[in-house]
């Protein structure tokens, strides 16, 4: 490989931000004790050393040493403090977009506790710096910024969509009024969605307004700023993400609605619960919530009415990494999908122990890694196979797409649904 | 006092105040300033943090390794031990004969299985390729120099190796210390913190117990 000369300044002053100590104590925590291995799946899944979510991490730190620390340059050798050049980026680039879901599975397990998906997100930065995200990528991001989603739908086609669904609402609740309201101001809800749910899962679209239907609440989705996902999360370049989330926040003030409902999808609900704020430097004035959580409140509040038996197929969670690892919502999902199922059987390892099935980090975006994502997603299909369910519910539609995936792949048979789907075909509503 | 003692309670002066002004830098940095609304205590996060979050039936590094874990276990507790009768064996040296024999061979036997330890460590690194893939020298240094504090305290408490391998051994431990890996004694505790904010202020801990 032909070592090229790049521009280091912008990548390096990430490693040199003194935000807070979450960047320092990381770069020098890991004691290289590799015992992080098996907790990842692109480990076992090829076990080959350079997977190793610590080697991954010291490419980063190996960086960090070199230009930050005094025993990086005047004993590089000794440290393993390494020169940023085309080589090292080329590889970071290979292991931190390529062989990462950033699901935070080693954090947990590791023995000391060093934030691993933090220092590939660094890193990733640290790319994005030097224009240096994977083309298919970066296409994700840039349809999110130039077209306000990120599969680019025209607004037009998104409208027929919503409406073509309404008119199905409508027949099926046989009343005018079940509405699948566009752009109204003054709501409670301002609810989010996935582009994939218009584009290819229509039908959770209106599984949600089934459940809004029945627990009469008072909702509406923009035309235009919809998108809960945000991929520069992924991309690792903040001023994108930035935007991205920008779109939704001054949505919801142009609509005046009162609550963020952010859609089932699991990186979207991070980057705008928990990394939105940061990125607009702001705190949100509104409440900005999962819709997980909204149909809990439902049921514990008696807006709806769930009837298990009609669910009555053995059933298994999936649980989206940043829903529930990074997420916190573990037992807000179980409390949905046990109010309407009659029979679910717990994956294992499951909870905050899952597996990622393997779409997370951008993988489902990242083409030139689909051999990778669907050989890592091999440890997904067989807890899938050894739960014996015929349904895997998960409340995460980049999940929904790579289970598909992985369904087709490796013969598991079973139907895939969000949380809305299982909880509309539970519902009992009585008829006007 | 010896030349050689003058060298190691200088090496010790200057691992503590580098290693301070780094604990002082990281106090000032604090936890990161999130702008986020809290689902979660950050408190109770961080308690579980160090508490059952570290338990061994918590973390894979643990239970799917349990003979490097209770290595681990042994190699740090030898590194404390060796690291708090540093200061007793530079001032009270001529003391030493008051101290009971059992009790000082006692200790020197548990300094010289946790030296063991820290061998084994050293040895699984070597042998290991995915450890091996990505160890700088500085983790051979690290666990050499920490392992052989251990075995020359234990020497030194049975009066069987010379005053100046122990000071030696002591002074090249606290300079590499606050360079090399060994600092991790320090960062641990900021990990701990950061990880307990992090998933204390998400909800994700505590965990809730699975039925």
């Amino acid at each position: 490989m032909v070592t090229q000369k790049i521009d280091i300044k912008k990548p390096l002053e990430i490693l040199s931000r003194g935000d807070d100590s979450k960047l320092e104590t990381n770069m020098n925590a890991c004691v290289k004790c590799g015992l992080c291995a098996e907790s990842c799946m692109y480990y076992l899944a090829f076990k080959e050393a350079q997977y190793v979510p610590g080697a991954k991490a010291e490419l980063v730190s190996s960086i960090y040493r070199r230009y930050n620390t005094l025993a990086g340059k005047v004993a590089p050798a000794l440290f393993n403090a390494k020169e940023l050049n085309q080589e090292m980026a080329e590889k970071m680039v290979d292991m931190l977009f390529g062989a990462c879901t950033m699901c935070g599975r080693c954090v947990k397990h590791c023995s000391i506790g060093v934030d691993i998906p933090y220092i590939v997100r660094k890193g990733r930065e640290m790319l994005a710096a030097m224009n240096m995200v994977p083309a298919t990528l970066q296409s994700t991001v840039d349809a999110a910024l130039n077209t306000g989603n990120n599969m680019a739908i025209p607004q037009e086609e998104f409208i027929d969509t919503i409406k073509w669904m309404e008119e199905e609402l409508i027949d099926e609740m046989e009343d005018v009024n079940a509405r699948i309201p566009l752009d109204e101001t003054d709501k409670s809800v301002f609810y989010t969605l996935n582009p994939r749910e218009p584009k290819f899962f229509p039908l959770s679209i209106s599984a949600i307004a089934k459940v809004f239907y029945a627990a009469k609440e008072s909702w509406t989705i923009s035309s235009k700023y919809y998108d809960v996902t945000n991929y520069g999360f992924f991309n690792g370049n903040n001023d994108q993400a930035a935007q991205i989330a920008g779109y939704l926040h001054d949505e919801i003030h142009k609509l005046r609605g009162k609550k963020l409902v952010l859609g089932e999808c699991g990186h979207g609900s991070r980057a705008t619960r928990w990394e939105g704020p940061g990125y607009l430097k702001k705190k949100f004035d509104f409440e900005t919530i999962t819709v997980v959580e909204v149909i809990a409140s439902y049921i514990r509040e008696g807006k709806i009415t769930l009837d298990k038996s009609l669910n009555s197929s053995k059933v298994t969670i999936h649980d989206p990494c940043n829903l529930v690892r990074n997420g916190g919502l573990y037992s807000e999902i179980r409390f949905v999908v046990k109010s309407s199922v009659s029979d679910l059987q717990e994956m294992n390892p499951y909870g905050e122990d899952n597996f990622c099935c393997g779409g997370g980090g951008g993988a489902l975006a990242m083409s030139e890694y689909n051999e990778r994502r669907i050989k890592i997603g091999a440890i997904k299909a067989q807890q899938i196979a050894k739960s014996g369910a015929k349904v895997v519910i998960t409340p995460c539609h980049n999940c929904v797409d790579q289970l598909q995936q992985l369904n087709h792949t490796y013969k598991l048979g079973v139907k895939i649904m969000t949380i809305a789907e299982i909880v509309a075909d539970a519902l009992v509503i009585n008829k006007q | 006092m010896e030349w050689y003692q003058i060298m190691a309670v200088i090496s010790a002066f200057l691992c503590i105040t580098l290693l301070t002004a780094k604990l002082v830098n990281l106090i000032k940095l604090g936890l990161p300033k999130e702008l986020s609304q809290p689902n979660g205590s950050v408190k109770e996060g961080i308690i579980y943090s160090f508490t059952g979050a570290m338990s061994p039936k918590a973390k894979e590094s643990a239970y799917m390794h349990l003979p490097t874990y209770l290595g681990g276990i042994v190699y740090h507790i030898g590194t404390f031990v060796s690291l708090l009768l540093f200061p007793f064996i530079l001032l009270l040296a001529d003391k030493i004969e008051r101290v009971p024999d059992m009790f000082l061979y006692i200790t020197a036997a548990a300094l010289t299985i946790s030296s063991m330890a820290g061998a084994g460590i050293m040895v699984k690194r070597i042998v290991t390729d995915n450890l091996r893939y990505f160890s700088s020298a500085d983790d051979y240094i690290s666990n050499i120099l920490t392992t052989a504090i251990q075995v020359v305290t234990a020497l030194m408490l049975i009066d069987a190796v010379d005053p100046v391998l122990y000071y030696t051994t002591a002074a090249l431990l606290f300079v590499w210390m606050p360079f090399g890996k060994t600092k991790h004694l320090l960062y641990f505790f900021f990990a701990r913190v950061n990880l307990g904010y992090f998933y204390g202020r998400r909800g994700t801990w505590p965990p809730i117990k699975k039925n």
